[in-house]
């Protein structure tokens, strides 16, 4: 997996989103086992005390859980997962809608744009 | 007591200047700390305090809570600047005297460091390049159990990849148990590894803080506030 | 924790040290086979004259080599780049002297024994041998006279005497290059100097000591006994006191003016 980390903002509140990228994306499937925190902590080129913030922060929301003998394991709540989508998707989108409106567009002519590079596209 | 370092006033002076003015500073275990500041500013002078290598003109220093002498030296790892190990030694040799000095040493891992570099451990240290040189000293102070790491400007004057090995080193070493302190002066390579940031500036403390306050208070990295600190 | 690093100061020395053994053994084997064989004559004879010249260059060879190796070796393993190794090792700044010191002594006695054998090696056969040793026996004879059975204490405080002399010249140096090290420039400049100054007061002091003991004992000064009675055990003490005094004071260096670049 790819880590791309900016300096600028906390670096475990980046580790949260691209590890809740992973399983959005696929690349972590339900029920995935994690590598262990000093495998992550080195992949990523982190702190390992940052890496495990990360993750226990994960763990509070639910969206990873720790066997205790195992180590730790993405949920298979195929629901949540679905549901991290959605909201992933809606900050992207309402991202896109306010760099839109800065450049001057309204809503018709947004709709009608995307519909013409989808279009395009296919 | 979980501080692993602790200095009180420490203060170094020599005939001509004042390398470390009143130092008060206590690091706790377990953290990947970053010693900045510009070269000059007194980070080495304080790396060698805690190893026992100058004597405080005032103040105290304790590691662990004992003063700098021979116990302290069986807890704390020192990767200096320079290359240190004698030149004709294999580094084979290298392995076996940090084997016979030191306790805590792993000479297993330092085995499996080295293979995994594909270094031969027959080669003698002055057939080593510079780079090459470095790393071996890097999997030495490594390999040892210590409780605290001084490493002293460990990336610099080495290629990218270099950067790389080295810092995934000190990532997969590390151990809740233990500190370390790296003091350098390329920050932006570094900053993702470090728990907390300690500013040096002509011999002053400046500043001590976790890197994650810093970013979400000040909204910029690490590297953009020493710049500001320590603008010329 | 002494054994290791005396161990480690052998085997460091020793890479240079056996092999210029080798050669001086070598050069003797040769030097005996050529003096043996009387067949170099007219233009010839010019071999075993180089190779006399060769033995003999090889002996002072091994004598100097030892002696400046001794002091590189403290130099470069105690205040260069490699004191970042030896004074973050878990032993005490003593320690490190004193391995310095009893390895440096050691190989500085092999070296004259080394020189010693080889002499043997090359000129020694079954007569010179029986005739230096009737020598040795007579000359102890006579000495048995002089010092009136005290012949035996003599040799042993000579013997002492050679000793800790060699030790104090050793730690005198020792001293010189650590008072050297105190300088911030001209480091090689500081040590001799130091080096001339401390010979200096050495020397005043035992002067004035000699003077002391000569005008206390004034008759005993002729009688030939008084060496081994009383001026060889004044030597001996005045020579263990520097040698306290020289230890303790690179000791001291080491441990509060240490300041490696």
């Amino acid at each position: 997996m790819q880590w791309e980390l900016n300096s600028d903002r906390p670096v475990y509140v980046q580790l949260i989103e691209q590890i809740q990228a992973g399983i959005i994306s696929g690349y972590y499937k339900p029920g995935d086992k994690l590598p262990s925190v000093r495998d992550l902590a080195a992949e990523a080129t982190v702190n390992p005390n940052t890496m495990q913030k990360a993750l226990s922060e994960l763990e509070r929301t639910g969206l990873i859980y720790t066997n205790r003998t195992s180590g730790r394991y993405i949920t298979s709540d195929e629901v949540m997962i679905k549901k991290l989508k959605g909201q992933s998707a809606k900050d992207q989108i309402m991202e896109f809608l306010d760099k839109m409106k800065l450049l001057g567009f309204n809503s018709e002519e947004i709709i009608a744009l995307i519909k013409e590079i989808m279009n395009n596209t296919e | 007591m979980s501080a692993i370092l602790e200095c009180n006033s420490l203060t170094k002076k020599y005939a001509s200047l004042t390398a470390l003015n009143n130092i008060n500073l206590s690091l706790e275990r377990g953290r990947i700390i970053g010693l900045l500041g510009p070269n000059g500013s007194g980070k080495t002078t304080l790396i060698k305090l805690i190893n026992g290598l100058l004597v405080p003109t005032s103040g105290t220093l304790k590691i662990a809570g004992n003063l700098p002498g021979t116990a302290t030296k069986k807890v704390v790892s020192y990767l200096p600047e320079k290359t240190y190990l004698p030149d004709w030694m294999k580094v084979s040799e290298t392995i076996d005297f940090f084997k016979d000095f030191y306790e805590d040493f792993d000479e297993k891992k330092a085995y499996e460091m080295l293979d995994r570099l594909h270094l031969d451990p027959q080669k003698r240290m002055k057939t080593l390049s510079k780079g090459t040189k470095e790393k071996v000293q890097l999997i030495l102070v490594m390999s040892r159990k210590a409780d605290l790491y001084c490493l002293d400007e460990p990336i610099g004057g080495v290629d990218p990849a270099a950067r790389d090995y080295i810092l995934n080193t000190i990532i997969s070493n590390y151990n809740e148990n233990a500190t370390v302190l790296i003091s350098t002066h390329l920050i932006a390579d570094i900053e993702n590894v470090l728990d907390e940031v300690v500013f040096i500036k002509e011999g002053s403390l400046m500043l001590h803080a976790s890197v994650d306050d810093i970013r979400t208070k000040e909204g910029k990295s690490i590297d953009t506030l020493f710049r500001e600190v320590f603008k010329c | 924790m002494l054994n290791k690093l005396f161990k480690h100061e052998m085997k460091a020395n020793a890479r240079f040290l056996l092999p210029l053994y080798l050669i001086l053994f070598v050069l003797s084997l040769i030097n005996r086979v050529i003096i043996g064989l009387d067949i170099f004559d007219g233009a010839l004879a010019i071999i075993p004259r180089f190779s006399i010249f060769a033995y003999i260059v090889s002996i002072i060879a091994v004598i100097v080599v030892t002696f400046i190796i001794m002091i590189m070796r403290f130099y470069k393993n105690l205040l260069s780049d490699e004191g970042y190794l030896m004074f973050t090792l878990t032993v005490e700044s003593h320690q490190l002297i004193i391995s310095k010191l009893l390895t440096a002594a050691i190989w500085i006695v092999s070296s004259v024994l080394a020189v010693f054998a080889s002499l043997l090696l090359v000129f020694a056969n079954p007569d010179s041998i029986s005739e230096i040793w009737y020598q040795i026996r007579l000359g102890l004879t006579e000495l048995d006279v002089i010092f009136k059975g005290r012949t035996t204490l003599l040799f042993i405080e000579l013997a002492i005497l050679a000793i800790f002399g060699l030790i104090h010249n050793i730690l005198m140096i020792y001293l010189a290059i650590a008072i050297g090290h105190l300088f911030n420039g001209h480091k090689l400049l500081g040590s001799f100097v130091a080096y001339v100054g401390i010979s200096m007061v050495m020397q005043t002091i035992i002067s004035v000591l000699a003077a002391i003991v000569g005008s206390i004992f004034r008759e005993s000064v002729t009688n030939v006994l008084s060496l081994p009675n009383f001026i060889f055990p004044i030597g001996i003490f005045t020579i263990l006191i520097l040698i306290v005094l020289y230890f303790f004071a690179t000791n001291y260096i080491f441990r509060n003016k240490l300041n490696l670049e």
